[in-house]
Parts: structure tokens; C-alpha cells; sequence
């Protein structure tokens, strides 16, 4: 990684970034390289929702997108709109950007371009919990709440196996794939007990899937996703200051354990809230913020650009299982498990030359 | 990694008491595949059957479960012995040709051969998950050794990389063809159901291969284990100890895959439970894991068949369930490597 220098010292005045001033109590640091990305991939997230939208034979033509999802659409439209499309491709993007953020948070606290949820067991654990909470306490418990539970379970034992809590990036990730394991083999014997034979439900809890997903479902993740921007906004300072090290970290007034017990503790609510709505969909928390750290070559944990791009991911690969001849009606979550998994071993190699495993 | 010069020694008569114990467990298991299931056949019906004075409805409830017991011990068998030669080969505890993606491949090599020639040819699959077994553990095998040496955590990585996006595959095509694959939506998760002599007369022969390699490689795991320069002082032919093991151990893992679907974590737990019985003799250590392995493969599948009755979980979703905690402890007692 060319990370370009960005401490004070060598901070020369003609190459420091532009700064957004408001009155004389807000500057921020603006880094036009980001911005122009960010406004690249909403266009292109744009682009996908579209084709989304009006690909196929229940299509809805371009023109009249606008106005359907503005409530003006009749019949066919109306239905494909409100019923099929528009919650699908809601749930996408939402699942997509509160994935993205979970992963830019938890690869920087832990400085662990491996330590992303998925990888660490985290959506595994999450996908057990909601299989619990749907199938064996129907009503008792909110699907999310046992999401959560399932999550911070798996985050628990993952943490005591290691014998080094989360600092170890090969132990965590060994470790993780033993949970997921685990957790996928409980989510099996919950709906081989309560969900007989209906091998669609299986591999909605096990890989991730959009299919038939509602208004409410849409309604979870972006609340989920909403209510995380006010403390989003809170830690990006720390955790960005937290990336140069612990002492400098603590040094500069913002404690790093603070900051990372705060960050991990919001990734687990993001990622157990997409797992809640879509299951455990694999490698997007992992990507997302390292194709956003590809493409900006800035410092920081890329929080705004990581959730665009995991939006991006999400919508994007579920576009290709609607539309595609090979992704005809396959779960998502397949579809990043294999794209996802091509990327985790580019990105293995990657690492080991550098000498970080 | 800890070297030691001399292995504990387990005397002989100990090794002579251990072996009865463990062929008595395996008898025990065997018998317990055969009681129990959907309708529990009590032990003196079982004697009744193979008297031959039991009525035809219990004699058919029996004599159903005769060949998945079969198979169990020969999958658990080959699976365990699979897992002890590649972790004696590679000299890395977490090594299990689950991990390692080697039953992924042949899991997706039966899948593929299914598809494009449709489900009468089980017998036959065997030979499609050969090479598949093969190149998926070659492919592990080389990303893991990418920019160095294999270290003990890259290789089980690499192993997930390869198992995550060929599961993924198997997973697609078993998915999207719903007619072809119906008697292997249970295969693909791992599952001693449904399969007749027939699937274990056509493995046999590559099960059998691998264990009579695996008895010529025996003595010379001893002498790796000591590392490559010692084991080459010792006069140990390394390289010829260390291909017929990785030969052997991906030869067993295809015939169990082929026959039963990918099962995880057999082959990383039971060298760990071996290990901690018999000490690091390998001449002590395959015969063991011929013994622990069926027990644990059948105890597990007896667990799947009672737990979720009437219908049953799985046997891979069991092993699974029991054997990750062994990679967590196993991850525990790692020493830091890098």
C-alpha cells in the first residue's frame, strides 16, 4: 500500500488538502480524491438500481421510474414496484452499506485487512442467532435481537480461543473459521428441526439471500444504518487517529481502547442488523473497504466510501443473480462467496509478500 | 514448532491394552449404529436378526442401517488416516483435508460429473473426485507457499480460500438443479444416508490404495517429524516419506468424499485425541486412527439420528459441530509463528 505521508511534518503546504470552513468553529479536511469517488460510485449505484429496476420482462421502463416510485404507478408497475423490486433492491442497498461500514470499522481498529467480520465468524454467528430467533422462538424474540445475540456470541468465543483477543490476525482468523463452522453446523440443526427439508430456507441462513424481502425488512436495515450515522460521525476522528498506533493514539487524546471497544461494538450492531434482513452474506465487509482504500490511496478508515461501495457490491451482485442466465434464481449470497472468496486469496498472497501473516 | 528428540514411549503391552480398548469401542459403535435411528431396534432384536429368528419388518429396519455402519467406519477410517498422514507430512496440527480444501474438490468434481451426466453414475464419481481432490489441494497447497514457506496458519487459509469458493460452486449447481441433485442435497452437507454397497464397493479399491500407502509411508513420518535435516541425517528418504503421504492422504479423502459428501474436522480432530492417547510414534498413531476415527464418524452419525427424530441431521453437520472446537483448541495452544 503507497499510503502517502500525512502527519504535520511532512504535511508541505503545497500539498495539503483543501479545507471545508464553517465560520470560524468547523474545518473540515477535505480530500477531493475521495469526494470524486464517492460521487463516481453513487452514480454508478444509480446506474445498477435502475437496470435493476427495469431489466427483464416485468421491467419497468426508465422513463417512468420516477414516477412509480414517486407512488404514481398503475397495475403491473405498481405491483412489480411495491411488491418484487423495490423492497429487494431497498434491502440490497441498505444490507450493502451497513456491511461495508461494519468491515472499514473493524479492519482499522483491529489493523486487520483481515479482520472483517465475515472472515472472523461474525455473520456466521449472526446467521445462527436469527435462524433461533425466527424458527425456534417465533414471536418471542425480534429476529435482530437475535442476530445480536448470535453475533456477540460468536465474537465472545472467538476472542477467548484465540488466547490474544482479537490483536493476532492468523490466530483470529483461524479461530473464526472454527465459530463460523460451528455456528453454521447449529443453524443446520435448527432448521433440519423446525423447517424440514425446505433447502431454500437452509441456504437463506446459511449463505445469505434477497429474495422476498418486504418494506420492513428495508425499513430494519436503513433505520439500523440511520442510527449509526450520529455516532459514525463521533468516532471517525479516533478511529482514524487510531490507525497510527495505540501509545500515539492515547497520546493524542483519544484512548484506544475506547475507541476500539466503541467501533467494534457498533460493527457487531451493523452487521448483526444486515444479517437480521439478508442473512449472512459473505465478503462484502471484507471488499468494500479495501476497494475504497485502493481507490482513494488515502489514510483513514474510509467510512462514507466503504458503505457506498458495499452498497455498490451488494445491489450489483444481486443484479447479476436476477438477471444473469448462471444466477437464475441462486441465493446472493453464493454469488459474493465465490467472487469474495477469488478476492480473499488475491489478497492472502498480497499479504504474505509484505510479511504481515 | 516443539521438537523432541525422543518420542514418550508407550510400552508395548500399554499399546496391546489400548488396541483391545479401541476395538472394543468400535465394536460398541457398531452396534450402537445398529440399535439405534427412527425406530430404536433394542440389542437383543439386532441378535434376533442376525439368528435369523427376528420378524421381516425389524430384520428390514436392520439390515437398512447395515451399510451406512459400513460405510461410517470406512469414512471415518479414511478420513482420520487422512488427516494423520497430512499432519504428520506437513508437520502442522491444524493441517485436515477439510481445511485444507481437499474435500471441497472432490465435492465439486462429483458435482460437476452429476451435472453433466446425470445421477445413475454414483459408482463412477469416484473417479471424478480423484483429480478433483487432487488439484484442489495442489491449488491450496500453492497459494499457501506463496512468497516463503508454509507457514502453519497459511496453509489452513489458503485451504478456506479454496474450500469458501469451491463449496460456493458445489453449493450453485446442487441449488439449480433441483431434479438431478435430490439425492444430494444431504451428500453436500456430508451424510452416511442413503448409500449402498455398491457406492462402497466402487471406493474400496481407492480407500484401500491409500491405506496400503499409507503403511509404507508410516515409519517414515517418524523421521520427519524430527525435521528435514535430521530426518535426511537419519538417512530417511524425505522426499519419497513425504509424497506417498500427501498421495495416500488426498487417495483417502476423494474415496470418503466420493462416498459420503465433504465431511469437515473428522481428520483434524482425531490425530489431536490419538496423539494425546498413544504419544507421536506414527506406527502407533495410524492403527489408532483406524480405531478412533469410525467411533467418532459412527457416535456422531448415531447423534444425528436421535437428536432431531423422526428425521435425522446430517452426519457432517455433527462432526462439524464437534470437531471445531478441537481447531480451537488447537489454535490456543499455537506458539506464535510469524
Amino acid at each position: 500500500m503507497n499510503r502517502t505521508p500525512t502527519g504535520p511534518a511532512d504535511a508541505a503546504p503545497a500539498r495539503r488538502d483543501p479545507v471545508l470552513r464553517l465560520g470560524r468553529a468547523v474545518a473540515l479536511p477535505v480530500h477531493p480524491r475521495t469526494l470524486l469517488w464517492c460521487a463516481l460510485l453513487l452514480l454508478a449505484v444509480l446506474a445498477v438500481a435502475v437496470a435493476t429496476l427495469s431489466l427483464g420482462r416485468l421491467g419497468i421502463a426508465p422513463g417512468r421510474i420516477p414516477a412509480v416510485v414517486a407512488g404514481g404507478g398503475e397495475g403491473t408497475e405498481a405491483f412489480v414496484y411495491e411488491r418484487l423490486r423495490g423492497p429487494r433492491l431497498a434491502v440490497a442497498l441498505g444490507t450493502g452499506a451497513a456491511l461495508g461500514l461494519a468491515g472499514a470499522l473493524f479492519q482499522s481498529v483491529t489493523r486487520n485487512p483481515l479482520g472483517s467480520p465475515d472472515v472472523i465468524g461474525l455473520g456466521a454467528g449472526a446467521g445462527a442467532g436469527a435462524a433461533c430467533a425466527a424458527l425456534l422462538l417465533p414471536g418471542a424474540v425480534p429476529v435482530p435481537l437475535g442476530a445480536l445475540a448470535g453475533a456477540v456470541l460468536a465474537m465472545a468465543v472467538v476472542a477467548l480461543a484465540t488466547g490474544t483477543g482479537l490483536r493476532h490476525p492468523g490466530r483470529l482468523i483461524v479461530a473464526g473459521i472454527g465459530v463460523a463452522a460451528m455456528a453454521q453446523a447449529f443453524t443446520q440443526f435448527v432448521v433440519s428441526v423446525m423447517a424440514r427439508d425446505q433447502a431454500g430456507v437452509l441456504s437463506a441462513y446459511i449463505n445469505g439471500s434477497l429474495g422476498a424481502r418486504d418494506w420492513d425488512h428495508a425499513a430494519t436495515i436503513w433505520g439500523a444504518v440511520l442510527l449509526a450515522v450520529p455516532p459514525l460521525l463521533y468516532l471517525a476522528g479516533p478511529v482514524a487517529v487510531n490507525e497510527m498506533g495505540d501509545e500515539l493514539s492515547d497520546a493524542l487524546g483519544a484512548s484506544a481502547a475506547r475507541t476500539r471497544t466503541l467501533a467494534i461494538g457498533l460493527s457487531v450492531v451493523l452487521s448483526a442488523a444486515a444479517v437480521a434482513v439478508a442473512g449472512p452474506i459473505a465478503f462484502v465487509a471484507l471488499t468494500a473497504p479495501q476497494i475504497s482504500r485502493r481507490l482513494t490511496g488515502a489514510a483513514g478508515p474510509h467510512l462514507a466510501l466503504s458503505a457506498v461501495t458495499g452498497a455498490l457490491l451488494l445491489a450489483a451482485a444481486d443484479l447479476a443473480v436476477q438477471q444473469s442466465p448462471v444466477g437464475d434464481g441462486l441465493p446472493v449470497g453464493l454469488f459474493t462467496m465465490a467472487l469474495g472468496g477469488a478476492y480473499l486469496g488475491h489478497l492472502l498472497i498480497r499479504e504474505w509478500r509484505k510479511g504481515v501473516l | 514448532m516443539r521438537t523432541r528428540t525422543t518420542p514418550p514411549r508407550t510400552g508395548p503391552a500399554r499399546a496391546v491394552l489400548m488396541l483391545g480398548a479401541g476395538a472394543a469401542a468400535l465394536a460398541g459403535a457398531v452396534l450402537l449404529s445398529l440399535v439405534a435411528g427412527g425406530r430404536p431396534t433394542p440389542v437383543p432384536e439386532v441378535w434376533g436378526v442376525l439368528a435369523g429368528t427376528a420378524d421381516p419388518y425389524v430384520t428390514t429396519v436392520v439390515e437398512s442401517r447395515v451399510p451406512r455402519t459400513v460405510l461410517g467406519v470406512l469414512v471415518g477410517a479414511a478420513l482420520a488416516l487422512a488427516g494423520t498422514l497430512m499432519q504428520g507430512v506437513t508437520r502442522n496440527p491444524l493441517a485436515d483435508p477439510g481445511l485444507l480444501g481437499v474435500n471441497a474438490g472432490a465435492a465439486a468434481a462429483v458435482v460437476t460429473a452429476t451435472a453433466l451426466f446425470g445421477p445413475t453414475s454414483v459408482a463412477a464419481t469416484v473417479w471424478w473426485a480423484l483429480p478433483g481432490a487432487l488439484l484442489a489441494g495442489l491449488a491450496a497447497y500453492a497459494v499457501g507457499s506463496r512468497g516463503g514457506d508454509a507457514g502453519l496458519v497459511r496453509l489452513v487459509l489458503a485451504g478456506a480460500v479454496v474450500s469458501a469458493v469451491l463449496m460456493a460452486y458445489v453449493q450453485a449447481i446442487a441449488l439449480s438443479m433441483p431434479d438431478t441433485f435430490d439425492s444430494y442435497r444431504y451428500w453436500v452437507v456430508g451424510s452416511l444416508a442413503g448409500r449402498g454397497f455398491d457406492v462402497i464397493g466402487s471406493v474400496l479399491p481407492v480407500v484401500g490404495a491409500g491405506l496400503v500407502l499409507a503403511l509404507l509411508a508410516m515409519s517414515g513420518l517418524n523421521a520427519l517429524a524430527l525435521g528435514e535435516e535430521a530426518a535426511t541425517a537419519t538417512g530417511a528418504n524425505t522426499a519419497w516419506t513425504r509424497s506417498a503421504g500427501l498421495v495416500a492422504g488426498v487417495l483417502l479423502a476423494a474415496g470418503a468424499t466420493a462416498a459420503a459428501g465433504p465431511i469437515a474436522f473428522v481428520g483434524l480432530a482425531v490425530p489431536h485425541v490419538v496423539r494425546a492417547l498413544v504419544g507421536v510414534d506414527f506406527r502407533l498413531q495410524v492403527p489408532f486412527a483406524l480405531l478412533v476415527g469410525p467411533v467418532l464418524l459412527l457416535l456422531a452419525d448415531v447423534a444425528g439420528r436421535t437428536v432431531v427424530r423422526p428425521t435425522e441431521l446430517m452426519v457432517g453437520v455433527v462432526t462439524a459441530f464437534i470437531g471445531a472446537p478441537v481447531l480451537l483448541y488447537a489454535v490456543r495452544k499455537m506458539r506464535t509463528t510469524s
